[in-house]
């Protein structure tokens, strides 16, 4: 069982990332780590390969800092890392981050590459399908349990408008995950250690096959401005009068 | 332009009918995309929202739940057909469909946009809302927008539309197909998360998921009222994920969202805070949605909420 | 022949201390250090008479014993010779008399022994081998009984003219007997007394009696210094897999003194009886720790690789207890034999989370923010860390600035805490409104790593400690002032193992420093105040006055909860547990308040941040009872006309 998991490099995942003057999310020198959505789908891959054999690779995209992220990766269990770091695609959109991933991915011959419903700090939450369909795989989205069945499918239960529903997918394919997936493992001391051991590709974007076309991004962010605050909110301690004026608060908006 | 439109036997999502009066305001030709089971349905209501003309089929193939038909049936409408723009919702169709067809036609994609100023500029909030970035889209038509939902009310402005109708094309190659093996939907009677005018959210405060029995409670007195949760919540298995209020899960603008046991992370506040009026009910004095709210009571809700619902009886004499 | 099969029934226990870690030569001090601490601790049974009457029971058989010793000596010749002596004080009334005051002082002793155990029955027996010890006792009349008769028909046969008060009053019994009848129970007693002397020898390394042989070496190398300093172990990863070291995991990664603690226990019970985790309901008990240690340990003694290993936890203590734990030392302080029950725990846990990653998932929040970005357990970003100072003028050093006289070490949960941030800003404007030059390092400080170090993450509070000590020394910083009783202990007592030598003044002793010198001028009013000893400024430190004397400056009510100063009881924070889910039947932060408000205290003084916010918990959970505040607000109430 070869699975890929996707993960990125977030700057502080509990601070508000700031824009620099270039209009571009601040991830180099930033502190950061590895986005904390991506190690539920990571726990399961590692999970799964122990429970059937078989290796996980960690891929993923970003500039040198996010080196950290993968060897994360590799210290909870991955077997693998990939890391593609190259100046001309700071600033990546989501076609080209995608069509960066899906060569990534390509000669790893993966039945199952797993990826965060979406990410901290972008959430665009589109990005791993359309890896998929560069891929030619069939997707499964909003994953809340995985599972491989036979070698040969995978089973997962997923969130939809109107509930959930188990759906049954043929191998390859590709998953998207929530956080009840899985509780991620800390990496030991000695995971940390193994990890400086195991083998850490970086590719660049020839060795992939890409041509600056694939990777020119077709959006630029002409203006940036905060958003307006909320004003005029009040807090209270709570009392004997706290139910009233919440009432009162509902008679004025005429719902009572 | 063209908005994508999420239909089924139930009919059609109002997030179809918010997109198309938005795409209304842009151009006055405007598309509606409606394939799967329930489409034929929908043209009539697609219509009456804007829509010159609606693209549509009922197979079958088209609600499987990876989209792949439907991304390349897309692609071939638009290579058949050319448009400017294709508005999306973002919902689980929606997203999975736009993805997709971002590979298919090479166009550029974005998400989280809450308005479209003019075809070749987006507007969306990043950040966890707290920055708003006007963003220029440049590469092959059609861009692909993804709009957050409730971003516009709909408007019905009468009117027919054409039907097209539409043959399904496959991938090259086929498509692997992802089979449903059982449905679960959600029990609930009562105003939807995104219909109701009161809506009532449980955190990770509520302890269990006998803490939202509370909120039931509230809710019966106050009346028009749906229940929510934060992720917390959800995670924690007390409540079904039809329930999550935020960036992963519904969004909803109540006249009134009152939230208990909720931090109020930015996850979760960019799902409620077009609310007209937040109260928030928690024992956390640092916790964010203090900030957002109009009123916040620092306290026990455990005391507060029967306290409410007891005050709400009186008034309304339930 | 009984030195012969006492040997044998030693020597697995020898071998066992063999296959152990040895320990660092230096841990125990200088030479003076240590000798001073067999005098008072051995020879004076300071730590016995901690307990009045267990006390005093113990220290007559105590001494009685080392006094008797000789006699065993003057049987075993006598048994040879019965008419010989020991040379200088056989034969010799001032001897005799030694001897037999001793002896009714052991049986005295005994006497005692079996009131305690048999009628009063202390809870701190629980769990323990009572059998054993009624053996030993028994054992010990016996000898002593024997010996005050064979010395009766010695003098009653003239043998000897050293006549004891017992000995010869019980002689006297004898006048009638005939002298072959006499002579014959010579003969008896003499060997039985050392019959059964060598049966007690040959009992000894098999019972917890052995502590008469180790636990004066046990003292002698108990860990020198404040009891709040961990012993570093230092990782390299860089180093082989062999060589790295990462806590313990099996029998023979304990070091020597960790396996001389576990044959030092005589299962008295004392430790058991102030852990604040046996108290509320947890199965953790420091003395049943101990003994599931020894049963494990000596379990696999023999050649050590023909036994196969089995890890200490969860074979030997359960995952449970090992975590149960606060670090509060209350049971080193009490073990008479100067068992050190909170290193050995540490080190269990140092291999649970290096090695095998095995811990309560919620402590995870608690690495993971320390590791994070933000560099402190509460996961909160690094640009909060002066979010407390808002509306004050407080001095952030930046690199290049000159330091200031005394830098003040705010901590990460006075940074972050609401209720611990109104002490740091306490804190702060009393040492401005006394004129002290204080700076504060900013988002340059980081954690001091202490709850990762109890929580046995050693590498992780070793990156910090040496980024930490890094920023203080090319700071030029000489003085530091922390409001926070663990930040203060890491600082003053661990950081001078990672090349940080700074002179750590707790905030109390600072500020009660400032008092003193009329740099602040509080005045008092009557408000009844209790102070909460925190356990790593007080017991771990020796630091109970330092917030007494700043307490007695603002108020003339000051009121002792009953267990206070070295026997204060945790509030349930420390060994990283703030962050832990707490199970049994009551929490240690609602005991801990219960007794401060029996007091009948307005309000519970404290001194660490955390003992502040989980006494505060414990008020909110009670609904009503004293107000909680540190005792740098109360000081700021009362010198700066707060309100």
């Amino acid at each position: 069982m070869n699975i890929a998991v996707l993960v990125k490099w977030v700057p502080e995942p509990q601070g508000t990332p700031t824009l620099g003057p270039d209009h571009l999310l601040v991830r180099e020198g930033a502190d950061g780590a590895l986005d904390p959505g991506d190690e539920y789908g990571l726990e399961r891959a590692l999970q799964l390969v122990e429970r059937d054999g078989g290796e996980v690779t960690v891929v993923s995209m970003g500039p040198e800092v996010a080196v950290a992220a993968v060897q994360r990766g590799l210290a909870m269990g991955a077997d693998r890392g990939v890391l593609v770091t190259d100046d001309t695609v700071r600033g990546a959109d989501t076609l080209v981050t995608a069509r960066v991933l899906a060569a990534a991915i390509r000669p790893i011959g993966a039945d199952l590459v797993v990826a965060a419903v979406e990410s901290t700090d972008g959430y665009t939450g589109t990005l791993p399908v359309t890896v998929a369909e560069l891929l030619g795989l069939p997707s499964v989205t909003f994953a809340t349990s995985l599972d491989i069945v036979d070698g040969s499918h995978v089973r997962a239960e997923r969130q939809t408008a109107a509930g959930a529903e188990v759906v049954s997918s043929p191998l390859p394919a590709l998953v998207t995950v929530t956080t009840g997936v899985a509780e991620p493992r800390y990496p030991s001391l000695k995971g940390v250690m193994a990890a400086k051991s195991k083998p850490l590709d970086r590719p660049s974007l020839a060795d992939l096959g890409l041509a600056a076309d694939d990777v020119r991004p077709s959006q630029t962010v002409a203006s940036v401005e905060a958003a307006p605050l909320k004003a005029g909110g009040r807090v209270i301690e709570a009392g004997p009068e706290t139910a009233a004026e919440i009432a009162d608060l509902l008679a004025e908006a005429r719902v009572i | 332009m063209w908005i994508w439109a999420d239909v089924s036997p139930e009919g059609v999502a109002s997030s179809a009918l918010e997109l198309l009066t938005k795409a209304r305001a842009i151009g006055k030709d405007v598309g509606a995309v409606a394939l799967g089971p329930g489409a034929s349905g929908a043209v009539d209501q697609l219509g009456e929202h804007g829509a010159a003309r609606v693209y549509t089929s009922d197979d079958q193939r088209f609600a499987e739940p990876t989209s792949r038909v439907a991304a390349h049936t897309l692609g071939a409408l638009v290579a058949e057909h050319s448009t400017g723009v294709v508005l999306f919702p973002s919902s689980y169709r929606g997203r999975d469909v736009a993805g997709r067809l971002q590979a298919i036609t090479g166009s550029t994609l974005m998400a989280n946009a809450v308005d479209l100023p003019s075809i070749d500029r987006a507007r969306a909030e990043i950040l966890g809302g707290t920055t708003i970035v006007e963003v220029d889209l440049a590469g092959p038509a059609p861009h692909l927008v993804l709009m957050r939902p409730r971003s516009f009310e709909p408007e019905a402005v009468g009117g027919t539309a054409d039907v097209v109708p539409v043959d399904v094309v496959e991938p090259p190659g086929g498509a692997a197909v992802v089979q449903v093996l059982e449905r679960t939907e959600a029990a609930s009677d009562g105003p939807t998360l995104e219909g109701a005018k009161v809506v009532l959210a449980g955190g990770r405060g509520l302890g269990g998921p006998d803490g939202f029995r509370l909120l039931q409670e509230l809710g019966d007195a106050i009346g028009d009222t749906a229940i929510g949760a934060s992720r917390a919540a959800v995670d924690a298995g007390w409540v079904p994920y039809a329930m999550q209020i935020g960036q992963t899960g519904s969004t909803v603008k109540p006249e009134v969202y009152i939230a208990a046991g909720i931090s109020g992370a930015l996850q979760h506040a960019v799902g409620m805070k077009g609310s007209r009026r937040i109260v928030a009910i928690t024992k956390d004095r640092e916790a964010p949605i203090l900030q957002l709210a109009d009123v916040g009571v620092v306290g026990d809700l455990f005391q507060v909420l029967p306290a409410l619902t007891e005050e709400v009886r009186r008034r309304t004499g339930r | 022949m009984a030195v012969a099969l006492a040997w044998r029934r030693a020597s697995p226990r020898i071998a066992t201390l063999r296959a152990a870690r040895p320990d660092d030569p230096e841990r125990g001090g200088p030479i003076t250090e240590r000798a001073a601490r067999e005098l008072v601790e051995v020879v004076g049974q300071r730590k016995l008479f901690q307990r009045l009457m267990p006390g005093m029971m113990h220290a007559a058989i105590f001494w009685g014993f080392v006094v008797l010793l000789p006699t065993i000596a003057e049987a075993a010749v006598a048994v040879v010779d019965r008419g010989a002596h020991l040379p200088l004080i056989g034969d010799s009334t001032w001897f005799a008399w030694l001897v037999d005051l001793f002896a009714v002082a052991v049986l005295a002793g005994v006497i005692i022994a079996i009131s305690i155990r048999k009628v009063q029955r202390p809870d701190r027996f629980r769990g323990s081998h009572l059998e054993e010890a009624d053996r030993i006792l028994l054992m010990i009349t016996a000898i002593v009984i024997s010996l005050l008769l064979w010395q009766a028909t010695r003098i009653a046969l003239g043998l000897t003219d050293a006549e004891g008060p017992v000995s010869g009053w019980i002689a006297g019994f004898l006048d009638g007997a005939s002298t072959g009848a006499l002579e014959a129970a010579e003969r008896v007693l003499v060997w039985a007394h050392l019959l059964l002397v060598l049966a007690f020898l040959v009992y000894l390394p098999g019972s917890k009696h052995l502590h008469i042989v180790t636990a004066a070496p046990n003292v002698w190398l108990r860990k020198s210094g404040p009891g709040g300093r961990l012993e570093p172990l230092r990782i390299d990863l860089e180093a082989s897999e062999e060589d790295l070291r990462l806590g313990a995991a099996v029998a023979t990664d304990l070091t020597r003194k960790q396996t001389l603690d576990l044959f030092s226990c005589t299962e008295c019970g004392r430790c058991q009886d102030v852990c604040p985790a046996w108290a509320t309901g947890k199965p953790l008990s420091p003395k049943l720790l101990v003994m599931d240690l020894r049963d494990h340990v000596a379990g696999t003694a023999g050649p050590v690789g023909e036994v196969e290993l089995q890890p200490l936890v969860p074979n030997a203590v359960t995952d449970e207890v090992v975590w149960d734990c606060v670090t509060c030392g209350a049971c080193v302080r009490e073990c008479p034999v100067d068992i050190e029950h909170v290193d050995t725990i540490v080190d269990l846990r140092r291999n649970l989370v290096m090695a095998e990653s095995r811990f309560p998932s919620e402590a995870g929040a608690l690495l993971r923010g320390v590791e994070g970005p933000g560099e402190n357990p509460w996961g909160q970003p690094a640009s909060a860390r002066m979010d407390w100072a808002d509306g004050l003028d407080v001095r952030v050093l930046a690199p290049g600035d000159a330091a200031p006289d005394v830098l003040f070490w705010v901590g990460c949960a006075g940074a972050f805490d609401e209720r611990a941030r109104e002490a740091t800003r306490s804190t702060v404007r009393l040492l401005q409104a006394a004129g002290v030059d204080v700076a504060v390092l900013g988002q340059r400080e980081s954690c001091t790593g202490d709850p990762a170090r109890r929580m046995g993450h050693e590498f992780l509070f070793q990156t910090l400690a040496e980024r930490n000590v890094s920023t203080l020394n090319d700071a030029g910083v000489t003085t530091i002032v922390a409001s926070c009783a663990h930040c203060f202990n890491t600082l003053a007592n661990e950081y001078p193992d990672y090349g940080g030598t700074y002179e750590v003044v707790h905030h109390s002793e600072f500020l009660a420093r400032l008092v003193r010198e009329g740099g602040l001028h509080p005045s008092r009013d009557s408000v009844a105040v209790t102070y909460h000893d925190a356990c790593y400024l007080g017991r771990h430190n020796g630091n109970y006055d330092s917030p007494r004397d700043v307490l007695r400056a603002t108020t003339d009510e000051i009121a002792e909860m009953p267990r206070n100063r070295e026997r204060s009881f945790c509030c349930g924070a420390g060994g990283a547990r703030f962050w832990m889910e707490e199970g049994g039947d009551a929490r240690i932060n609602d005991t801990r308040y219960a007794e401060a408000a029996s007091t009948g205290a307005d309000v519970v003084a404290t001194a660490c941040p955390f003992c502040l916010v989980m006494l505060d918990d414990a008020s909110g959970a009670a609904g009503q009872g004293p107000e909680v505040a540190d005792v740098a607000t109360l000081l700021a109430r009362s010198a700066l006309r707060d309100g």
